[in-house]
């Protein structure tokens, strides 16, 4: 099995790999589309643990996380969560978007993100000690916090931080030539566009352009697509609604790749 | 008969001029494209290329350049007048609109290109625009093959054209200075027509200083081009001028603006036939303070009262009572107000507060465990068949999704006293971020579909307390209650306390079951009277306990630099925020919403 590409950014595999030795959750807090899940995934490999993923939402309850009671023609019967499988067998549970659960929700994780390392079931009465190759991570975007939603003091305190931002344009570029095959000289002109858009968040855009979608339009040129298409669909329509920010990004584009002639 | 000849030489002086036109201006009238229609798009444009996000780009107007004219250029007047792209500290300034060629995309075109430059081009001067334009040009060639192609069509079709731009082609290996100065390149930035440095120069020592110099006047729509002439030293002003031309007596008007309100009816009248208003320096207060408000209109609002007004109680302190009917309120409100859209540099913020918000109305309440509901709660029904003793349990496996609303009524109210009119910054005085927040967080209320009020009050004794009307609970927020907040004007004092008992009035006659007084002030109680100090503290503070028992919730907003130590009496600690700038309003708003709705 090939494993999972990540050009690491700065320490912070190191970082990580000392955090999992020491049993230490880890908190990782970015943009989107900068790699966060990927980061995960590929240090699941690296130290041979099994990744356990769970997305939140404004619904998710302990539940969801710690397991529930469900039917079978015998009766009910109890089913271990993504977190108490992970508990119980070791991995690496990763529990993405944690602002988007409600601050309660995430507050059954306290009792495994000390030095306690258990997991207490009220619904059937067990307390699970943590296998000793359990890790917690959660992540989160900075850009979406409000004040509704946000991570409890208490939560947040429990972690090792990692932050992660867009990478460096020379990083960024190797990323996008390893993901997509293109060549470098197209891209150089991707990397130079997204540095050009990142001018514009927080004021014309609510959040810049990912590297992730750099890789889709960089995929689609690959694939046969006309370069000033593909920027087109996955780059400028993804970032606004708003007509005249449109305009300008399109403008953008086609200063970097030719509008062709049949558009 | 005579008619019908000058009608006919009008016509025919007609058919000249076009033919003139035609024949020297070379522009493509068909194609032509105006900066107002891709003002929004450049903003964005120029942020996107790096450019200081706090410049502005503004419209410039044209300037005189001595160039080479060939005879038809002289006997129209023509090619001599240049609309020129430069920058300063502030802003960019761009010609008004584009015909130089013969599309609309390319007219276009030269517009994103010199916002370009311009984000590129730093610190150009008078010695250096060649060497900063060359090495701009450069780098944005390199970088866009859009801009690459653009340039080098625009500069052959432009050389084509202007002779004069000949020497474009000789620029790699011999730039000689002369030949570029006679004759301005469309597609390079130019320095300000008097460099800072250089106006600076030009100030004497005793002349007095004026700290507003800095306003702007930000209504005007074109950069009315005022060139200091230097007319106490002989030497010369920005080279690419001709001194001669600039000093006739045709062209030089010293407005006379001593006086600041007086408007020079004569100068004012000759302001409109002249190109550029040339201002002589002689007068010493026109120096630093270039304030073309010529095109302003002239402020036609009236304040007409509403009634003879009425008496509210004041309380005494000393004496430990009411001192009833005391202080008279006199409501009012401003007519003939021109309607406004929201200015160009609350959106952002506006935006920022809606978006907010929009998670605050997205709220909902999950009502968990409820015998009938909108759907099946599946694991409340697990977990009751996974009991033993079922019969035992409640039968509540119900979840209804509800809505959260505020019933809400808010009153802004305003203090407008003069003491407003002290800066926060140079740019900024406070009764500017008044305005602002009273927009800001108007657009939001109504997101909201938050009923709401705007009142504004100053004070002269107790025997005038003006209370002005801006909008009251029904009336709808539109251009006019915008204009109205756009004309408020500071005056007189600050009696808090009788507003404050007026605004509750009001507020108590609203049905909503939550009730915000939302003061927005400089946070000092005073008046000519008495009312300066601890009279008009113990007052303000007695009319706020007063609120709260009908139970309102009074919150101020403080603009000012530092946190006053009566405030935190007046108000209590939670009951005040201090806002500095209009950055922090979004923030203060919604915090004073979800502690008032929680």
């Amino acid at each position: 099995m090939s494993q999972t590409y990540y050009l690491p950014q700065s320490n912070e595999v190191e970082l990580f790999q000392a955090a999992a030795q020491m049993n230490l959750p880890v908190l990782i807090k970015g943009p989107t589309g900068c790699g966060k899940t990927r980061f995960i995934e590929s240090m699941g490999e690296k130290l041979g643990r099994d990744v356990y993923t769970v997305v939140c939402h404004d619904d998710l309850s302990a539940a969801d996380l710690v397991g529930r009671h469900l039917i079978s023609e015998e009766g009910t019967y109890w089913q271990d969560g993504p977190l108490t499988k992970a508990v119980r067998n070791g991995g690496i549970c990763y529990i993405d978007e944690i602002i988007e659960a409600r601050k309660d929700t995430t507050v059954v994780l306290h009792s495994l993100a000390d030095y306690r390392r258990v997991l207490p079931i009220d619904r059937t009465g067990e307390v699970i000690e943590a296998h000793p190759d359990f890790m917690l991570v959660v992540s989160y975007n900075p850009g979406y916090q409000n004040v509704l939603k946000g991570m409890k003091p208490s939560t947040k305190q429990r972690f090792i931080s990692l932050s992660f931002t867009y990478p460096k344009p020379d990083i960024e570029k190797e990323v996008i030539i390893q993901e997509s095959g293109v060549d470098e000289e197209i891209a150089q002109k991707l990397v130079d566009i997204a540095s050009e858009i990142r001018q514009l968040s927080d004021i014309d855009i609510q959040e810049a352009v990912s590297t992730r979608l750099l890789i889709y339009a960089a995929k689609l040129m690959v694939r046969g697509f006309d370069p000033y298409q593909a920027c087109m669909h996955s780059i400028v329509e993804s970032l606004s609604d708003e007509e005249d920010v449109l305009a300008v990004l399109e403008k953008l584009i086609t200063l970097h790749f030719a509008k062709s002639s049949h558009v | 008969m005579l008619h019908y000849w000058l009608e006919f030489e009008e016509s025919m002086g007609k058919v000249w001029d076009r033919y003139l036109n035609k024949k020297v201006h070379k522009f493509h009238e068909d194609a032509r494209v105006d900066f107002e229609d891709l003002s929004k798009n450049l903003h964005i444009f120029h942020r996107l290329m790096g450019g200081e996000k706090a410049k502005e780009l503004r419209i410039t107007d044209k300037r005189y350049v001595e160039t080479t004219r060939t005879l038809l250029e002289k006997i129209s007047f023509l090619g001599k007048e240049f609309f020129l792209t430069w920058q300063d500290e502030e802003s960019l300034y761009l010609p008004a609109s584009f015909a130089y060629f013969a599309t609309k995309e390319q007219n276009e075109m030269l517009y994103y290109w010199l916002v370009a430059l311009g984000a590129q081009v730093k610190d150009v001067t008078n010695d250096n625009v060649v060497a900063k334009n060359l090495e701009a040009v450069a780098y944005l060639v390199k970088r866009y093959h859009g801009f690459e192609i653009f340039y080098k069509e625009a500069t052959l079709y432009l050389m084509q054209k202007y002779p004069q731009l000949e020497f474009l082609k000789s620029l790699e290996d011999s730039s000689n200075e002369e030949l570029i100065e006679n004759y301005p390149n469309p597609l390079w930035i130019y320095p300000p027509a008097i460099t800072p440095k250089a106006a600076n120069n030009t100030d004497d020592a005793q002349e007095p200083l004026r700290e507003e110099g800095k306003e702007k006047s930000e209504e005007l729509h074109m950069k009315k081009q005022a060139e200091q002439i230097d007319d106490k030293h002989e030497t010369d002003g920005f080279l690419a001028f001709l001194p001669e031309s600039l000093m006739s007596i045709f062209e030089q008007v010293n407005v006379d603006r001593c006086e600041d309100d007086s408007f020079d009816e004569d100068a004012l009248y000759h302001a409109e036939d002249l190109d550029e208003i040339t201002i002589g320096q002689k007068q010493a207060n026109l120096s630093s303070r270039i304030k073309m408000d010529l095109e302003l209109l002239p402020d036609n609002t009236i304040i007409y009262p509403l009634g003879k007004g009425h008496y509210v109680d004041e309380w005494d302190y000393q004496k430990n009572d009411y001192l009833v009917n005391y202080a008279r309120i006199l409501p009012q409100v401003t007519l003939n107000v021109v309607p406004i859209e929201l200015p160009q540099r609350l959106r952002k913020t506006v935006k920022k507060i809606q978006g907010e918000l929009d998670m605050l109305k997205l709220d909902r309440i999950k009502n968990d465990r409820l015998p009938y509901g909108d759907e099946l709660n599946m694991d409340s029904w697990i977990e009751y068949l996974s009991h033993q003793n079922k019969s035992m349990h409640h039968q509540n496996f119900y979840v209804t999704y509800e809505k959260k609303t505020r019933d809400m009524a808010t009153l802004l109210l305003a203090d407008i006293s003069l003491s407003t009119e002290g800066g926060i910054t140079q740019e900024m005085r406070i009764i500017d971020v008044i305005k602002d927040s009273l927009m800001v967080f108007s657009e939001a209320l109504e997101k909201l579909e938050d009923k709401f009020a705007i009142y504004t009050f100053s004070s002269l004794q107790n025997k005038k307390v003006y209370f002005n009307i801006i909008k009251n609970f029904k009336d709808k927020y539109d251009a006019l209650i915008r204009g109205r907040i756009d004309s408020i004007k500071p005056q007189y004092y600050t009696r808090m306390g009788a507003a404050i008992r007026e605004a509750t009035k009001i507020l108590d006659k609203q049905q909503s079951t939550n009730k915000l007084l939302l003061i927005i002030s400089d946070g000092k109680p005073n008046d000519e009277d008495r009312y300066d100090g601890r009279y008009g503290i113990e007052d303000t503070k007695k009319a706020l306990q007063e609120i709260k028992k009908k139970g309102i919730t009074p919150f101020c907003i403080t603009i000012d630099l530092d946190a006053k130590e009566y405030l935190s009496y007046l108000f209590g600690r939670n009951g005040y925020a201090i806002v500095r700038d209009g950055e922090k309003l979004p923030k203060v708003l919604t915090e004073v919403y979800i502690n008032l709705t929680k």
